[in-house]
């Protein structure tokens, strides 16, 4: 097996304390960063996959996101600068009122694993602090929103048009949370839904395609 | 007419109910053990682990915080250097409060049911936060293991705090085990480091007169509940109805009664009212039925989120109990 196929599978498995060897070893063995932190997210996309397949569970997905970092800090100063955003900026946060986070951080995990560069607003973001976010960070191509209570739907609704109301572009929203369905989503504007954080990374590949 | 504990009995056992048990009707809950509060609306506490917990305005319930100021457990191969454990309350007086809601309650009529929180698991993600807790579950096996021996160490001097001093016919425990799709571990590492803890403490209560282990978790975890058995639970509360739970009860209802399947995010809002209601009795009770169910909001106490949501249910099951279902 090859030093790249090594990666994939120890980012697969989680393997947290082998990988940055591993990684410097397929660097050494002249595989180029790009090729190695392909196989890496290639790793991440299985993960995702079986995370909503019920195959795994969240701590299974946590040390496979946690050995993915571990790698890409040993290919960072072989990136040439550009960090492991290959699909653009996502600016994610649980809305206003809502103070859950587990679902957000998975999907932030598994978002920037699979190319994006994450801004995490964090917990309780007003829909101004997400509409100034997409302002300050350059490439913003999908804004993610998050929330866990019903009680909350109205300020997730409130978001989505403040945001397609901003004047801004370039980006897209998607929705997610365990009283969100695909229903919602549609009704409130939002253009993706995803039940998972697995199918969250799916959805956000396919919208900004 | 049977009375509330004797109908509860016939409903767990697959006998004769002669209705359906009403939500919680069956215990009467002691809170005045002296474990640590709950943070009340719009203020902040630290527990007696130094576990600090908000409870922020307009919220429906109090959350952990852990910042890197807040967090207890940094370094969970380093657990003995950072968690300190409380020592148990053993004065007269603590337990006074306790000791006469259990004197003043009718045992024929109900259960003196001792509530008990936070569990184990949820013990290890307030101490560190729920990424890091499922992180050390997979990478630090050992150092996981030994912090859970030293919670349920912890709990089972407590239990025995409660056995010698309240004498419950019940207890009420919580503890969360997963999100509403899917429990957070698998049934394989469920069964590495929950079940154990729970086989000592549960069977410490079954061996000290506590008939009924009534546990509180609100998430699917249909696929722990052979692991819930095995722990000596009689009655699942909390049960959502994305568990399937007229399935549950057909493959094991026999083994362990299901309390639930009325979830309260679906009823329990501002916008509430007594037909969606009505409506989710209804059709709990009608794809339950009697034996091995008991109807209730999923909510974790006798109580509602919003003002009238709990008596309303209560309210609907009386309805039907009197003139059937529809």
């Amino acid at each position: 097996m090859s030093k790249i196929e090594d990666v994939k599978s120890l980012v697969e498995s989680g393997r947290t304390k082998l990988v940055a060897a591993t990684v410097q070893e397929a660097l050494d063995e002249g595989n180029t960063a790009d090729n190695i932190l392909h196989a890496m997210i290639d790793a991440m996309r299985v993960v995702g996959d079986k995370f909503s397949t019920g195959e795994i569970f969240v701590p299974e997905m946590l040390v496979s996101a946690k050995a993915m970092s571990k790698g890409v800090e040993v290919l960072k100063p072989h990136l040439a600068g550009e960090g492991t955003s290959s699909l653009g900026t996502c600016v994610i946060g649980t809305v206003q009122g809502d103070l859950h986070d587990i679902g957000k951080n998975l999907v932030a995990m598994m978002l920037e694993s699979n190319g994006f560069t994450i801004i995490d607003l964090g917990i309780d973001v007003s829909p101004q602090k997400f509409v100034d976010s997409i302002k300050e960070n350059k490439d913003v191509r999908l804004v993610a929103l998050s929330g866990l209570l019903t009680t909350t739907m109205p300020t997730m609704k409130e978001t989505v048009k403040m945001l397609k109301e901003s004047g801004l572009n370039g980006f897209k929203v998607i929705v997610g949370g365990a009283p969100v369905t695909e229903e919602l989503a549609a009704e409130i504007g939002a253009d993706g839904f995803a039940p998972d954080a697995g199918s969250a990374a799916v959805m956000a590949r396919k919208l900004v395609a | 007419m049977l009375t509330k504990k004797e109908n509860l009995m016939e409903t767990i056992k697959g006998g004769n109910p002669d209705r359906f048990v009403n939500q919680y009707e069956f215990m009467d809950i002691i809170m005045e053990v002296p474990i640590d509060p709950f943070c009340e609306p719009g203020k902040e506490m630290k527990t007696s682990w130094g576990v600090t917990f908000r409870w922020p305005e307009g919220q429906l319930g109090q959350f952990p915080v852990h910042d890197e100021e807040h967090k207890v457990l940094k370094d969970i191969t380093e657990w003995k250097k950072y968690v300190k454990v409380p020592v148990i309350k053993t004065a007269d007086e603590d337990w006074a409060a306790a000791v006469a809601h259990a004197k003043a309650i009718d045992r024929k009529e109900q259960f003196v049911t001792v509530f008990y929180n936070p569990g184990i698991f949820e013990m290890t993600h307030h101490l560190m936060g729920i990424d890091d807790a499922l992180i050390a579950y997979s990478e630090e096996p050992e150092a996981m293991h030994e912090l859970i021996d030293c919670l349920t160490e912890f709990e089972l001097a407590f239990a025995k705090e409660i056995v010698n001093r309240v004498h419950p016919e019940a207890i009420f425990h919580h503890d969360d085990w997963g999100t509403q799709r899917s429990s957070f571990m698998s049934p394989a590492m469920f069964d590495e480091f929950i079940l154990p803890a729970y086989e000592q403490i549960y069977g410490y209560y079954k061996d000290h007169g506590v008939e009924l282990i009534v546990h509180h978790c609100d998430s699917y975890a249909a696929n722990l509940v052979p692991s819930m058995i095995k722990m000596g639970i009689d009655i699942w509360q909390g049960v959502m109805t994305t568990n399937n739970t007229p399935e549950l009860i057909k493959k094991y209802g026999k083994q362990i009664t299901f309390m639930g399947d009325i979830d309260s995010g679906v009823v329990d809002f501002p916008g509430w009212n007594k037909e969606i209601i009505a409506r989710e009795v209804e059709r709990a009770c009608r794809n339950c039925g009697k034996l091995y169910f008991i109807p209730c909001l999923t909510q974790g106490l006798n109580l509602s989120s919003f003002p009238g949501v709990y008596e309303a249910v209560s309210e609907a099951i009386d309805k039907i109990n009197k003139e059937g279902l529809r």
